[in-house]
């Protein structure tokens, strides 16, 4: 598994299987060795993952519990299944074409408030590309968030606050040593950002304590954010009440 | 929580106004007489009772909503209420222009931190000549050594390492899998995910030291096996759903000498790796997860145009092609290579296989043994089983101190069984010919008893469980 998803309405835990090219489903208080309550796996469903998790292809997903749809970076693409869907199925609509500038979709999240879906596409420039929820077919991203001020060098888990219309993003660094990666922070962007912008807020190396975050997830009832950092086998809570 | 202090502010306001309106009255009115002060007071129906009393009271200037805002009790079900309900914002909430913006250094200390403290051991391998044991530590890297003999007393807080190999230089990050070389004592570890190195020390290292070799290996190796006789090293690929070879002192960027992958083999996700040079027989644990690859068109970048590299890395998945597998042992011919079918496959209900991770041979009682991770349990099959058979021994339950084993030793020159238990920072051992549920014949413990591992391991996401106010994370 390399995400994991919960989806607050509906009482759902959503994972990948990178192997077995699968969307795994969960209800919510599962524990033990317990099946998924639906499995999105099959010819009809295109999932092949993205390059730049070599093998690992089905890498990430997301859930929109307010549309009912299950979303999946794919390469050069973009899945949408329909939430309850179950099996061998076709996704609903398919992001793909050379408008879309979508390479390598890795890692994305969808912002239900704004009708957005924001894709991390790990192909150079590493960007983040910024999709209207809706859209379908070969269509131009509405805004791509790259450059050298970003700081973008590759992007672990993506999150979106949509009441601020915040996105969440972890970035691992750059590649080589296990240590002392340098570029290593989880950003904070709006949806409405475009081109070669800095983050408004960075949590990184000094105090933050980051060796290389890959996941992110928040809970806005106590103005917090959780980031998960693979280097530290950890779990790392911060008070970041200024995104709340 | 919010309630209280609001309560407790206009508490103190109307005690500081009473205080003041005091003070301020004896100011004013100076040298007034008890007599004035208490007619004064009268009129005003109050009476002096010797402590502050309430004057007047005001309603506090409405807050800007930061200390007490309404808060839902379940922050996740309002936000997705909210989305549903609420306008969405129209135009950039700090309201900054990008040409001039700068990012605002947020840096600051955690205010909580999951994770584990202790070593958790994936892999074990004994040196038979200097009687070590070597644990390789996937939780905070590196390889932790002990006597053989080291047991762990109950009420001991764990048992020190002789010596630890660890830190930066070693490389070693996320490994998986030991092999001790009989002769020489040189020790291989193989990382798993993240270094793409296979590293060899040399027996008497310590500290954070540089490997005497590395080699660079596929993506997602997990098992190792080394043929002596042949001088060959195998290693499985989990993303790839292949065995390698190479040769036994490969190093740096060498090529693998044959290369066993393809439908046919029926490798699924491949873990432990198991050599039967007697019999000729390479044996293989599948978790089961699978899918199609597109047969490579070009040299691959990945392997550096590498002959017998496996192919998927960046040829890719066959689109929707993953299947679920049962878990299984496939077994081939020692050489076997391309797309090799296996001669027998030990799979199905009886078998009890369930994440079988690395394999041990007993070659003189024709014995294969099985780390059965989620199992919680270590199986024992003959080497010659086939298809749907139930184990021959099953060592399992509550004495055993089993706890999601994945590392397994054979040490046929002593009689004993060594596991590496991911599950409670122990390693234990057995007679080889151990059943049931029987006590450990020693345990090297890592951690105080009875102290579980959190099992956070490369985590590469997080979800929070609003409802059951929970953090979610997948290894």
């Amino acid at each position: 598994m390399h995400d994991i998803r919960y989806d607050p309405v509906h009482d759902e835990i959503l994972v990948t299987n990178p192997f077995a090219l699968a969307l795994l489903v969960f209800r919510g208080g599962a524990t033990g060795e317990e099946a998924p309550v639906r499995v999105i796996q099959g010819l009809r469903t295109q999932l092949i993952g993205s390059a730049s998790g070599g093998s690992n292809r089905v890498y990430r997903l997301e859930v929109d519990p307010i549309h009912n749809e299950i979303l999946v970076p794919n390469g050069d693409s973009i899945l949408v299944f329909p939430r309850e869907a179950s099996g061998d199925v076709a996704p609903v609509r398919v992001i793909r074409g050379a408008a879309t500038q979508l390479t390598d979709a890795n890692t994305l999240a969808v912002d239900p408030m704004h009708d957005l879906i924001v894709v991390g596409d790990e192909d150079r420039p590493v960007a983040l590309k910024v999709f209207n929820r809706t859209d379908n077919g070969n269509v131009k991203p509405r805004a791509i968030i790259a450059g050298p001020k970003t700081g973008l060098l590759s992007m672990g888990q993506i999150a979106t606050y949509p009441p601020k219309g915040w996105i969440l993003v972890c970035q691992p660094g750059k590649s080589g040593s296990e240590e002392d990666r340098g570029g290593v922070f989880l950003g904070v962007w709006s949806v409405f950002d475009n081109g070669d912008v800095p983050p408004r807020w960075k949590i990184g190396e000094g105090k933050g304590g980051l060796k290389r975050p890959r996941g992110v997830t928040f809970d806005p009832k106590h103005r917090e954010v959780m980031v998960a950092d693979m280097r530290l086998n950890a779990i790392l809570t911060f008070y970041f009440p200024e995104i709340f | 929580m919010c309630c209280l202090r609001r309560f407790t502010g206009n508490l103190r306001l109307v005690v500081l106004i009473s205080l003041i309106g005091t003070a301020g009255y004896v100011l004013v009115v100076g040298r007034t007489t008890r007599p004035a002060m208490i007619a004064a007071s009268q009129q005003a129906l109050r009476r002096p009772v010797g402590r502050p009393q309430l004057v007047r009271s005001e309603s506090r200037a409405s807050s800007d909503g930061e200390m007490c805002e309404w808060m839902p009790v379940n922050g996740q079900v309002t936000l997705a209420s909210a989305i549903q309900h609420q306008g969405r914002l129209n135009t950039d909430p700090a309201g900054q222009g990008d040409e001039e913006r700068t990012s605002i250094d947020a840096d600051r200390a955690p205010i909580r931190i999951i994770r584990d403290s202790f070593p958790t051991y994936s892999a074990v391998a004994v040196d038979l000549k200097s009687n070590e044991v070597y644990l390789q530590d996937e939780n905070l890297f590196g390889l932790k050594i002990f006597n053989r003999l080291d047991d762990t007393p109950p009420a001991a807080r764990f048992t020190e390492p002789k010596r630890t190999i660890g830190g930066l230089e070693t490389r070693l990050e996320f490994n998986c899998a030991l092999y001790v070389d009989p002769k020489t004592g040189d020790v291989y570890s193989v990382n798993n995910d993240t270094v793409g190195l296979m590293t060899v020390f040399p027996h008497d290292a310590k500290g954070n030291v540089a490997p005497m070799r590395s080699l660079k290996t596929p993506h997602g190796t997990f098992g190792i096996a080394v043929n002596e006789e042949a001088q060959e090293l195998f290693l499985t690929v989990q993303h790839d759903n292949a065995v390698v070879v190479f040769r036994k002192t490969a190093e740096k960027d060498e090529a693998p000498i044959r290369l066993l992958q393809g439908e046919q083999t029926r490798l699924a996700d491949p873990h432990g790796i198991a050599l039967d040079s007697k019999n000729n027989l390479l044996f293989v644990t599948n978790h089961g997860s699978v899918h199609q690859v597109i047969p490579p068109k070009k040299p691959r970048a990945a392997g550096s145009g590498k002959p017998n590299w496996p192919s998927g890395r960046l040829d890719g998945p066959v689109p929707g092609s993953g299947k679920f597998n049962p878990p299984s042992i496939t077994v081939y011919p020692l050489k076997a290579s391309g797309d090799t079918p296996p001669v027998h496959v030990i799979e199905g209900p009886k078998t009890q296989l369930n994440w079988p991770s690395t394999l041990a041979l007993y070659p003189d009682r024709g014995e294969l043994f099985v780390a059965n991770d989620t199992g919680d349990s270590i199986l024992v099959f003959r080497t010659t089983d086939n298809g749907d058979i139930p184990p021959l021994r099953v060592i399992k339950g509550p004495k055993t101190g089993l706890s999601y084993p994945t590392g397994l030793f054979a040490d046929t020159k002593n009689g004993e069984l060594w596991a590496a238990d991911m599950g409670n920072h122990s390693a234990t051992v057995y007679p080889l010919t151990a059943n049931g549920d029987v006590a450990p014949l020693r345990t090297v413990r890592s951690a105080p008893l009875g102290k579980a591992a959190l099992d956070i391991g490369n985590p590469g996401a997080a979800a929070y469980d609003s409802k059951r106010d929970e953090i979610l994370v997948p290894n």
